[in-house]
Parts: C-alpha cells; sequence; structure tokens
C-alpha cells in the first residue's frame, strides 16, 4: 500500500471536503435552528438581564462549576466534572496552542500565533486521551448515562478519541511508520469533521445560546446565574 | 398512528420554538443534571434524572426538525412515541419533579431543564395523560373555583370566621383599593393564622388592601398540569378581579408556584391589564422595612435555634432571596443558621409542582424529604421558616410522617407576631 498517496489524499482533497461539510453542516444547523423563531419575552424584568448572561459566561470562562467547594454535586460527581475538565482542557491546549496545529490554523486563517512547549502539550494530550477512557469507562458503569446513552454517544467519543490517540502516536513515533500515522490522523481528522455537524459534538456551538438563555432567565429575575 | 401520541408530538412541535430547540440541541448527555434532582438523590433511580424528563421532547423535536432525527427514524434506530410511553412519562414527570430548576444550576451548558419539562407536561396534559388525582383537582379549580373545595360559600364563611377568631379587618370586594391580596386556598383551609398573620401586617403598614370574591384562589392548577389554556383561565379569574376592583397591585401571598404563573409566566401567555404590578408577599414585606411601614421587635425570635427553606419558585426562580434574611436578621440575629445548600442552590421540599397533590407520589415525596432532613439535623434547627404554602404543606406533612421535633412556620407568621404596633 502506498501511505503517501493515502496521505496526500487525506490532508488534501479529504481534508477539504471534510472541511466543507462540517462548515456547511454547522451553518445549516445553525440556521435551522434560529429560524425556528424566537417569541419576545413579555415579562417585566427584576434585574438584569445583561448582567445576568455577562455571569453567566464568566463563570463558564472561569470553569466556575470545576472548583470543588463551590458545588456540592462535585462531591457527589467528580468522576465527570475532573474528567471531562481534563478532556476539554487537554483538547483546547492541543489544537490551538500545539505548534503543527497552529500551523495549519495559520495555512487556513492566515495568521499565526505563540505556542507552548510540546512536552507541556503532550502531558496534556495524553491527559485527555486517559480522561476519554475515564469517561468511556464512566459511561458504561453510571445507571443515568447507561439509560441515555445510545449508538450516537459511543461514536461522539470514537471519532473524537482516533484523531487523539493517533496524534499522540504520531509525535512520538509509536508503533507504525510515520507516514501511515500520519494519515491515519488525517483521516480520523477528516471523519470527525464529518461527524461532528450530525452528532452532539456541536454543543460548543449551541453553548452560547444556553449559556445566554441561563443567564437572560436568572438575571431578570435578580438571581445569581 | 397512536392517537395520544400524535396529539403529545403536536403540542411539542407548536412549542418548539428556538428557545426549547437550542437547549435541546446544546445538550452533551453528561448526566450530571441527574446529581442535582432531589428525587434522583433520594431514590437512585435512573429515570428521575432531569435529562431522561426530557426525552420525549427531544425525540419529537429531533424526527421533526433535524436530518439526523429522520435517518435515525428511517433506519429504526429511533421510533416513533406511543401511547405507552406517554403513560411511562406521565408518572416520571409529574410525579417525581417539582419543576424547582435546581438541575439548571448545575447543567455545564446551563440548559433551563425546568422550562422543559413544563413543556413535556403540556404535551402529556394535551394528550389526556395527567394524573388522575392532580386531574381531579384541575376539575375541581374549572367547576368550584379552586382545587381544595373553596367554593364562594366556603371562602365567605371561612374568612368571616379567620376575621372573628383572630380580630382582623379584611376587607372584601373594595373598590379604588391600592392593593389586591389573593391568598391560596392552601392557606385558607390549613393554615388560616397565615390570613391573620399578613392582614395584620398589611394593617400596620397602613396598606389600602382589599380580597376579592372572584379571584380569591392564587392557587393554579393548570400550571401544574401544563395546560395553557387552563393556566390562561385561571389567571384571568385574578386579573379580571384586579381590573374591576381597580388595583394598581396584585399580592401573592405565600404559594410559590402562583407567584411563577402570575408574575413571570403571565405575561407571555396573555395580555396582562396594564398598570398593574405583580409582588409576592416577601417582596412588600421588605418594602415595608426598607420604607419604615412596619418595623419589628429585634431578637423576638432568638433562642431556638431558626433555619429558613428557600422555596424554588420564590427564592430561585421567584428571586425573592434577600427579604427573608433581612426579616429573620432582625428577629433572630444570633440563633438564625442557614441551611446548606441555600438561597437559588437550594435543594426542594420535594411536594412542589403538584406532587404533594398526587397520591401515588407519597414514596418518592417522602424519599425526598429526607434529604432535607439531613439539611436540618446538620444546623440543628428547631424552628424552619419558610415563604411558601405548598413547602409548609409537605413540611407539615413530613415532619408527622417522620415524627420529627421541628417547628414549621410561615414567615408572614413570624412577622405578624413580631409587629411593633405603635
Amino acid at each position: 500500500m502506498d501511505w503517501n498517496k493515502i496521505l496526500e489524499f487525506a490532508r488534501g482533497p479529504f481534508f477539504n471536503v471534510a472541511l466543507l461539510v462540517f462548515v456547511a453542516g454547522m451553518v445549516y444547523r445553525l440556521v435551522r435552528v434560529v429560524s425556528l423563531g424566537w417569541s419576545p419575552d413579555r415579562v417585566p424584568a427584576r434585574g438584569s438581564k445583561a448582567k445576568g448572561v455577562a455571569l453567566s459566561f464568566l463563570k463558564g470562562i472561569l470553569i466556575w462549576p470545576f472548583i470543588p467547594w463551590v458545588k456540592g454535586t462535585f462531591k457527589r460527581n467528580p468522576i465527570i466534572y475532573l474528567a471531562g475538565g481534563l478532556f476539554h482542557l487537554g483538547l483546547f491546549v492541543v489544537i490551538i496552542l500545539g505548534t503543527p496545529h497552529m500551523l495549519v490554523w495559520k495555512s487556513l486563517l492566515g495568521i499565526g500565533w505563540p505556542t507552548l512547549p510540546l512536552p507541556i502539550v503532550d502531558w496534556l494530550a495524553a491527559g485527555a486521551i486517559v480522561a476519554m477512557i475515564i469517561l468511556a469507562i464512566n459511561r458504561v458503569i453510571n445507571p443515568v448515562l447507561k439509560l441515555i446513552s445510545g449508538p450516537a454517544e459511543w461514536l461522539n467519543l470514537l471519532f473524537v478519541f482516533l484523531p487523539m490517540v493517533t496524534g499522540y502516536m504520531m509525535t512520538h513515533h509509536l508503533f507504525f511508520r510515520y507516514e501511515v500515522l500520519y494519515s491515519l490522523h488525517m483521516l480520523a481528522v477528516d471523519v470527525m469533521l464529518i461527524w461532528i455537524p450530525v452528532s452532539r459534538i456541536s454543543h460548543f456551538m449551541f453553548y452560547f445560546f444556553s449559556k445566554a438563555i441561563h443567564g437572560a432567565d436568572f438575571g431578570k429575575r435578580a438571581v445569581t446565574p | 398512528m397512536e392517537a395520544q401520541a400524535q396529539i403529545a408530538i403536536d403540542t411539542f412541535l407548536r412549542q418548539t420554538g428556538g428557545y426549547v430547540a437550542s437547549q435541546l440541541e446544546a445538550c452533551t448527555r453528561c448526566g450530571m443534571c441527574a446529581e442535582a434532582c432531589h428525587f434522583y438523590e433520594a431514590t437512585g433511580n435512573p429515570e428521575y434524572a432531569p435529562v431522561w424528563k426530557i426525552e420525549l421532547l427531544k425525540r419529537a423535536y429531533e424526527q421533526r426538525f433535524t436530518l439526523v432525527g429522520r435517518a435515525k427514524l428511517a433506519i429504526g434506530v429511533d421510533k416513533l412515541i406511543t401511547d405507552d410511553e406517554l403513560l411511562q412519562f406521565s408518572k416520571i414527570v409529574y410525579e417525581a419533579c417539582t419543576m424547582c430548576n435546581k438541575c439548571s444550576m448545575v447543567c455545564p451548558m446551563g440548559i433551563q431543564l425546568g422550562p422543559l419539562i413544563h413543556e413535556v407536561r403540556a404535551g402529556l396534559s394535551a394528550a389526556g395523560m395527567v394524573p388522575q388525582d392532580l386531574m381531579k383537582a384541575v376539575n375541581k379549580q374549572l367547576e368550584e373555583g379552586s382545587p381544595l373545595g373553596m367554593t364562594d360559600e366556603v371562602y365567605e364563611s371561612r374568612m368571616e370566621w379567620v376575621a372573628d377568631e383572630w380580630e382582623v379587618d379584611l376587607p372584601m370586594d373594595v373598590k379604588g383599593a391600592e392593593t389586591l391580596v389573593v391568598f391560596s386556598s392552601i392557606e385558607v383551609m390549613k393554615f388560616p393564622e397565615n390570613i391573620a398573620a399578613i392582614a395584620k401586617i398589611l394593617h400596620a403598614a397602613g396598606e389600602k388592601w382589599t380580597l376579592s370574591q372572584a379571584g380569591r384562589e392564587v392557587v393554579n392548577f393548570g400550571f401544574y398540569e401544563g395546560s395553557e389554556e387552563r393556566t390562561v383561565l385561571f389567571l384571568k379569574r385574578i386579573f379580571d378581579a384586579a381590573v374591576q376592583l381597580g388595583v394598581k397591585r396584585i399580592v401573592v401571598t405565600e404559594c410559590g408556584h402562583a407567584y411563577d404563573a402570575l408574575r413571570w409566566t403571565s405575561y407571555n401567555l396573555m395580555e396582562v391589564p396594564p398598570g398593574i404590578e405583580i409582588t409576592h408577599i416577601v417582596g412588600l414585606i421588605g418594602e415595608y422595612l426598607r420604607t419604615g411601614r412596619i418595623k419589628l421587635k429585634e431578637g423576638a425570635l432568638d433562642g431556638r435555634t431558626i433555619t429558613f427553606h428557600d422555596a424554588c419558585k420564590i427564592q430561585r426562580r421567584g428571586g425573592h432571596i434577600e427579604e427573608p434574611r433581612t426579616i429573620l436578621g432582625i428577629l433572630a440575629p444570633h440563633s438564625f443558621r442557614e441551611l446548606s445548600p441555600n438561597r437559588e442552590e437550594s435543594v426542594c421540599c420535594g411536594g412542589g409542582g403538584g406532587v404533594i397533590a398526587i397520591k401515588e407520589a407519597d414514596p418518592v415525596r417522602y424519599a425526598a424529604f429526607e434529604l432535607k432532613i439531613q439539611q436540618m439535623q446538620r444546623v440543628g434547627a428547631q424552628t424552619v421558616a419558610m415563604s411558601c404554602s405548598n413547602c409548609r404543606l409537605q413540611f407539615t406533612d413530613c415532619v408527622q410522617h417522620f415524627n420529627l421535633d421541628v417547628k414549621v412556620a410561615g414567615l408572614s407568621q413570624l412577622v405578624a407576631d413580631a409587629l411593633i404596633e405603635e
């Protein structure tokens, strides 16, 4: 098998198609939801909606819920909080502050930025991979997650896991030749990009809706969101 | 095609605008909301997880509005909603949910699960899948004007008795009064001392107020049930009375969901007559204290350890969080202890949302209350105060059921007892 050809395909035409599907799919999802209509809220407010929204996002950015003593629920469900938090942290650092990924962004957007040293990125990537495994195990054990998990939930985990694990192997030249790992990594990324718009991984977009709604609903009642 | 299911689906879809859709889309199925639910925590039943309670709404939405939902239907991963499923979910969303919305506080996406579960109830109500006990109460309110059988005659004689017994003035249908006060039938029938207490406070503040015969019931079982039509019908009885009497303000007494319906929901369901402010009795007492219209004996309740239970609809979803603290800060500066968690993070009593009206829900209702017992025991509470009669009904019933040595008190009552008469 000519892995160089596969690599060329995976990072060339297939990547472009996947990217197009991703962008078009997400735009479709956004338009579909927004076009369902928003009835105006005529309830007279007691407090400031804007302040509520701002606080809601601030708490989200400051990862408020992950501060152990803030939420009682943390005590009861530390696995989802810690593993979920670690996974997202690792993911964001790797795809934004990892040098190879920054270069991809640069080629797409035309601008680059400073990145973190490889060892830091590498440890966080490893952490994210371990976190995903823990989340997967938890999904099998936790009775609520067992009840609400169907094939889609498992595919979400798989399609995010594959790019991460192949990327990690690539950095460390594990088991296979470099071009093989690179090809597998790119194929996995392409599949994930196509999967995102049809799955709940797209929550990163609707996060901004639900967080804003939460902030506004609490803010107008003069309650801390 | 299953007939009832279709009616429910149609209702779900009618209610689905951007507000519902964007929040359904934001859900990552992480399951964290379960840990916030007192019914899940008390029983460990995964079906009580808030995310599961909105499952029907989510499926109806996906099957109609998303390509993936349709694809899943086509290849058989998902199926159409059946009548049996409606029945199964009716037990879950009416018997094991008080719509306290605590779950929205732990959801990492901030999804308002309470309001979404209300939409599920709307669909089930349209399909005629409301539990019998609750529906009986709704029908009673339709026919007699009150779910607790507070008919015209009962109301009249009851109010006369309260006026005699506690020697208070209860002005009825006074045109040109500033404030219309609407009690819940829970207060009239079970906690009549509350009526006397509130009358005393209003008198001390020199309020020009009135009661209304036509708008006598603030409780809204249409809202519990999730029927928009009946919610509006019951709201209209109060608004019509307010317009007829020409009042500028409606005061909801110690009733949580009624406050939610009147203050925070009515405006989006109907044309609310302009120029009428709606507030809760706790908000009013707070205002009286701020403006010096009433004065309370400082430290009147010091001695016995007293705590405050935050009601989901008056504090978390009503916003009256500070007023009770101000009041208890005056009445019991040394012996007031906060429950943990408290304020907007407070754990629900377990009896709201119509749950206490459903006999079959008794086991989960008592189970959920055990969380409250633990919280009260941690602070060594001898008295627990609250500003919601529905909570108070649940507390009173559970204190008896569990044979607890705790005094349950309405906040207005404590205020009235500590009034400094001038």
